[in-house]
C-alpha cells in the first residue's frame, strides 16, 4: 500500500532519517517505536509531505508521491493526525471537522460533507461537544478531535503521531478500541507510540527506529527480543 | 576613483546613524520580543527635542543629545508600561498593530503641533567641512559617525561586561530564563525598551542637524532599521553594524551612480527589505 | 441586515431633502463608501491570515490604471482594467510572499507599496510627482455618476464579503488563517486559497481606487499610494470587527465621519484619529464594534 525506499533527511549536521525502507500492507496496523529523537516524527512528516526528503522515494497505492505537497497526499487518501493537537481555535468542533470533510476529497459538496461529519462525530463520541469552540476542549476531547478531523478526510491510510500521549490508562484503553474500530472500517493505520502496552495490544507489526534508521521490523514479541532493540532502549543513557 | 572613494566615505558615515537606530530596534525585538513600528517616531521626537531646545534656548545639539536620550528613555518606559505590557501575552499581530497605531498617532500629533515643514538645527559649525587627502567631508556627519561608534561601543560594553547587561542578554536568549523572577524580568524589559527608545532619540538629534526634523522623518528609519535587523538576522545584535554599513553603502552608491539618483534611494532600500524577507523565507523551507 | 440598511440608505441619500448641506454630505458619504469598500477588500485578505499593508498600492494602481485607460476605454471598462492591474500585481506579490507570515508579511507588503509609489513617481506617463488629471466618470454626463459608482463598488465588496463568509470558502480561509500546516494536511489547497483571496482583494481595492480617481479628478502618487490608504484599510475593519461584513461597513462610516469632523476642526494631523482608534481598539475592543453586540464566539 505504502512503499518507502531509501528515505533520508538531514537538518544541518543531524541525520533525522537515513535510508529508511518500509512497506505498509493494506489493512494492517503498523506501530513505530524508538527512543526520543530516533526520527519517528520526522518519518511521519516526510510521509505526510510537511518535509521533503533529501533522498529516497515514497510510493502510495502504486503512485510516486515523493515530491507531492501535503494536500495532494491527503486527496489520494493519506491522512494524518498530529502529536501536538492543533485545532482551529476560533472554530467549533463541527466546523473543524467540516474543513477536513470538505477538502479531504476534492469535489465534496456541503451536504455530503455534513453527512461525513455526522458519521465521524458519532464514531469518536464528540457529538455532545459539536458546537463547543475548539479552543475550550479538554485534552482528551482535543485528541479525539484531532483523530476525528483526520478521519473526516476519509483516508485509506492514517498516520497517527502519539495520539495517546498524556491520556490516563482508562482513556488510552478507549483510544485503543477506537483505533481498532477505525481499522475495522477498512482504514490502514501507522502509529507512533511510546506506551509499550498500547503497541503490544494494537500493532500487527512493529518498526523500531534509532538514529534515523530502521533497526528492527516484525511482530511485537520478535522485536522486543531483538538485542539491538534492547540496547537502543536500555543499553545506553540518553 | 575619487568619486567612488567619496561615495564610499559618505556611505560609511551615514551607516553610523543607521546602526544606532537599528541597534535600538534590535534591542526591543531581541529582548522584549516586540517589533516596534513606532521606533522611527522616537527618532522623530529626538529630532524635535533638539530643534526646540536649539530655537528656544540656543542649546547646542551636543548638549541636547543627553537630554533627548533622557526624555526618550522616559517616553520609552511609559510606552512600555502603558501600551506594550498589556499586550505582551497577546498575539504577535496585535502587538504589531498596536505599535503601528502608536506610530500613526505620534506622526500626526507632531503634524498637528508643528506642521509639515522641515526644520533644521543649524549650529555655527553646521556647514564646515574637513579636507583630508583630497577628500572632503562635513564636520557634522563625521562627528555624528564618531559619536555613534562611541555610543555603540558603550552599548556593547554594557551588554557584554556589566552584570545588568548580561541579565539583559540572558532574557533575550530565553524569555523564561530560569532563576529570573518575574519582577526582575519586568525591569529588564523596561530597561531594554527605554534604552531602545533612547538610542532612537539620540539618532534623531543627529538627524536634526544633518537632515532636518519633520513629523515624517522617522518612519523611513523604522523601515530602514527593520531592513538592517532582518539582514543581520533577527535578535542578532552583533550583525547590526555590518548590515548597517552594507545598506548605507548601497544607498550611497545608488544616489551617486544611478541617473536621476536621489529619488530611487528609497526604492532601493525597500527592494532590499522585500528581497531579503522573501529570499529568506524561500531558503528556509 | 446592517449591510442592507446601509446600502439602501446610500441609494436613497441623494433624493433626501438635505438642504444646503447636500453637496458636502454626498461628498463625505461617497468617501466613506469608498473607505468601507477598501476596508472590506482588506478584510477579505485578512480572513486568509494575510495582514496586508499593500492596499494603498492596489488602490493606487487601480486609480492610475483606470485614469490612464478611461479616455480610450470608457468609464466602466477602465474601472475593470484598474481592478485587473491591481489583481495582477497582487498575484506577483502573493507568489513572492507565500511563505511569509505575520509581521514579515506585513512589512514585505509595505516595502512593495513603497517601491510601487517610487515607480509611479519616476515614470513619465503617470505625470510623475506633478500628478495626473482625470476625466470625470461617464465624461461628466451624470452629475451623480461617481456617487453611484461608489455605491456600486461598496455593494459589490459587501456582496463578495458576505458570500465568502459562508460555505466552502469560509472554511478554507478560516482554516488557512488559524493553522496553515494543519489546513494543508486536511487537504485545503492553501496556496490557491491565499493567491485567490489576494487577487480578489486587490481587484476590489483597484476598483475602489478607480472610482476614487473619477471622483477627485486628480491623482498624485503621494495621495493615491499613500501609507494613509493602507492604514485606513486596516484600521476600519479592526475597529468595526474583523472577518465580518457589517464591521468594516459600520466602521468605515463612523471613522470617516470622525475624520471629517476632525479635519474641519484641526486641519492637518487629523489622521491622528486612525492611530488612536487603532490603539484603543486593540487594547479595549478585541472583537471590534460588532463584537460588542454578539455573544459567544464570533464567526470563525
Amino acid at each position: 500500500m505504502l512503499r518507502v525506499e531509501g528515505l533520508s533527511k538531514r537538518f544541518g549536521g543531524i541525520v533525522a532519517a537515513y535510508g529508511v525502507n518500509l512497506e505498509v500492507h493494506p489493512g494492517e496496523i503498523l506501530g513505530v517505536i524508538g527512543p526520543n529523537g530516533a526520527g519517528k516524527s520526522t518519518l511521519l512528516n516526510l510521509l505526510s509531505g510537511l518535509l521533503r526528503p533529501d533522498a529516497g522515494r515514497i510510493e502510495f497505492l502504486g503512485e510516486e508521491i515523493t515530491q507531492a505537497p501535503p494536500e495532494v497526499r491527503t486527496w489520494k487518501g493519506l491522512g494524518r493526525a498530529f502529536q501536538i493537537v492543533q485545532p482551529f481555535p476560533e472554530m467549533s468542533v463541527w466546523e473543524n471537522l467540516m474543513v477536513g470533510a470538505l477538502y479531504g476529497k476534492p469535489g465534496t459538496g456541503l451536504k455530503q460533507a455534513q453527512r461525513v461529519v455526522e458519521e465521524v462525530i458519532a464514531l469518536t463520541g464528540l457529538a455532545p461537544k459539536a458546537q463547543t469552540p475548539a479552543g475550550e476542549l479538554t485534552l482528551l476531547e482535543d485528541k479525539r478531535l484531532e483523530l476525528a478531523r483526520a478521519l473526516a478526510t476519509r483516508p485509506k491510510l492514517l498516520l497517527l503521531d502519539e495520539v495517546m500521549a498524556g491520556l490516563r490508562p482508562a482513556e488510552a484503553l478507549e483510544a485503543v478500541e477506537l483505533i481498532r474500530r477505525i481499522r475495522a472500517s477498512g482504514v490502514t493505520v501507522v502509529f507512533i507510540e511510546h506506551l509499550m502496552p498500547v503497541v503490544q495490544a494494537l500493532a500487527d507489526r512493529v518498526v523500531v527506529m534509532d538514529y534515523g534508521q530502521v533497526i528492527a521490523l516484525g511482530h511485537y514479541d520478535e522485536v522486543a527480543a531483538n538485542p539491538r532493540v534492547r540496547e537502543a532502549y536500555l543499553g545506553r543513557a540518553r | 576613483m575619487e568619486l567612488l572613494l567619496q561615495t564610499l566615505i559618505n556611505g560609511v558615515l551615514a551607516a553610523g546613524i543607521y546602526a544606532l537606530v537599528a541597534s535600538g530596534l534590535a534591542l526591543a525585538v531581541g529582548v522584549v520580543g516586540i517589533v516596534n513600528f513606532a521606533h522611527g517616531e522616537f527618532t522623530m521626537l529626538g529630532a524635535f527635542i533638539a530643534y526646540l531646545l536649539f530655537v528656544g534656548s540656543g542649546l547646542d545639539p551636543l548638549v541636547s543629545l543627553g537630554l533627548a536620550a533622557l526624555v526618550l528613555f522616559l517616553v520609552g518606559s511609559l510606552t512600555y508600561y502603558g501600551l506594550i505590557r498589556p499586550v505582551l501575552g497577546a498575539p504577535e499581530l496585535n502587538q504589531m498593530l498596536l505599535t503601528f497605531g502608536l506610530s500613526v498617532a505620534l506622526q500626526n500629533l507632531a503634524l498637528l503641533l508643528f506642521g509639515a515643514n522641515t526644520r533644521v538645527v543649524s549650529p555655527p559649525y553646521q556647514g564646515s567641512t574637513i579636507h583630508l587627502l583630497g577628500l572632503s567631508f562635513g564636520v557634522v556627519p563625521f562627528a555624528s559617525f564618531v559619536l555613534s561608534v562611541v555610543l555603540l561601543g558603550g552599548l556593547y560594553w554594557f551588554l557584554g561586561r556589566t552584570r545588568l547587561g548580561l541579565a539583559v542578554r540572558a532574557v533575550a536568549q530565553n524569555r523564561l530564563a530560569p532563576g529570573l523572577l518575574g519582577i526582575e524580568k519586568e525591569r529588564i524589559y523596561l530597561l531594554a525598551f527605554g534604552l531602545s527608545a533612547a538610542l532612537a532619540g539620540v539618532a534623531g538629534v543627529m538627524l536634526s542637524v544633518i537632515l532636518y526634523a519633520s513629523p515624517t522623518v522617522g518612519f523611513a528609519y523604522t523601515l530602514k532599521a527593520f531592513a538592517i535587523i532582518v539582514m543581520a538576522g533577527l535578535g542578532n545584535l552583533g550583525g547590526v553594524v555590518p548590515a548597517a554599513v552594507a545598506l548605507a553603502l548601497a544607498e550611497a552608491l545608488v544616489s551617486t551612480y544611478l541617473p536621476g539618483g536621489g529619488g530611487w534611494v528609497e526604492a532601493v532600500f525597500f527592494l532590499v527589505i522585500f528581497a531579503t524577507l522573501t529570499w529568506r523565507s524561500w531558503r528556509a523551507a | 441586515m446592517i449591510a442592507a440598511a446601509i446600502l439602501l440608505l446610500a441609494l436613497l441619500l441623494p433624493s433626501l431633502p438635505l438642504g444646503e448641506w447636500r453637496a458636502f454630505l454626498l461628498d463625505t458619504a461617497q468617501f466613506a463608501f469608498l473607505t468601507s469598500a477598501l476596508a472590506l477588500a482588506w478584510d477579505l485578505l485578512a480572513r486568509s491570515g494575510q495582514l496586508s499593508l499593500a492596499h494603498g498600492a492596489f488602490f493606487g494602481l487601480g486609480a492610475y490604471a483606470a485614469a490612464l485607460s478611461a479616455p480610450a476605454l470608457g468609464t466602466l471598462p477602465a474601472l475593470l482594467a484598474g481592478g485587473l492591474v491591481a489583481a495582477l500585481a497582487s498575484f506577483l506579490l502573493g507568489l513572492a510572499t507565500l511563505r511569509l507570515h505575520g509581521m514579515y508579511f506585513a512589512i514585505a507588503t509595505l516595502a512593495f507599496s513603497e517601491v510601487m509609489r517610487t515607480l509611479v513617481l519616476k515614470a513619465q506617463f503617470t505625470g510623475g510627482s506633478i500628478g495626473l488629471p482625470v476625466q470625470p466618470a461617464f465624461s461628466g454626463a451624470f452629475p451623480l455618476g461617481s456617487y453611484y459608482l461608489a455605491v456600486a463598488v461598496l455593494a459589490l465588496s459587501a456582496g463578495v464579503s458576505l458570500l465568502l463568509s459562508r460555505g466552502r470558502w469560509h472554511y478554507a480561509m478560516a482554516a488557512t488563517r488559524q493553522g496553515e500546516a494543519v489546513a494543508r494536511v486536511l487537504g485545503v489547497p492553501v496556496v490557491r486559497v491565499k493567491l485567490l483571496t489576494f487577487g480578489l482583494s486587490a481587484f476590489l481595492g483597484g476598483l475602489v481606487g478607480g472610482v476614487y480617481a473619477m471622483k477627485t479628478l486628480f491623482l498624485s502618487p503621494y495621495d493615491a499610494f499613500g501609507l494613509g490608504r493602507a492604514v485606513e484599510a486596516l484600521v476600519v475593519p479592526i475597529f468595526g470587527g474583523l472577518y465580518t461584513t457589517s464591521g468594516p461597513l459600520l466602521g468605515g462610516l463612523i471613522i470617516v465621519g470622525l475624520e471629517t469632523w476632525l479635519r474641519l476642526r484641526i486641519g492637518e494631523g487629523y489622521l491622528v484619529i486612525y492611530g488612536l482608534v487603532l490603539i484603543l481598539a486593540i487594547l479595549f475592543l478585541p472583537r471590534g464594534l460588532v463584537g460588542l453586540f454578539r455573544k459567544g464566539v464570533g464567526r470563525a
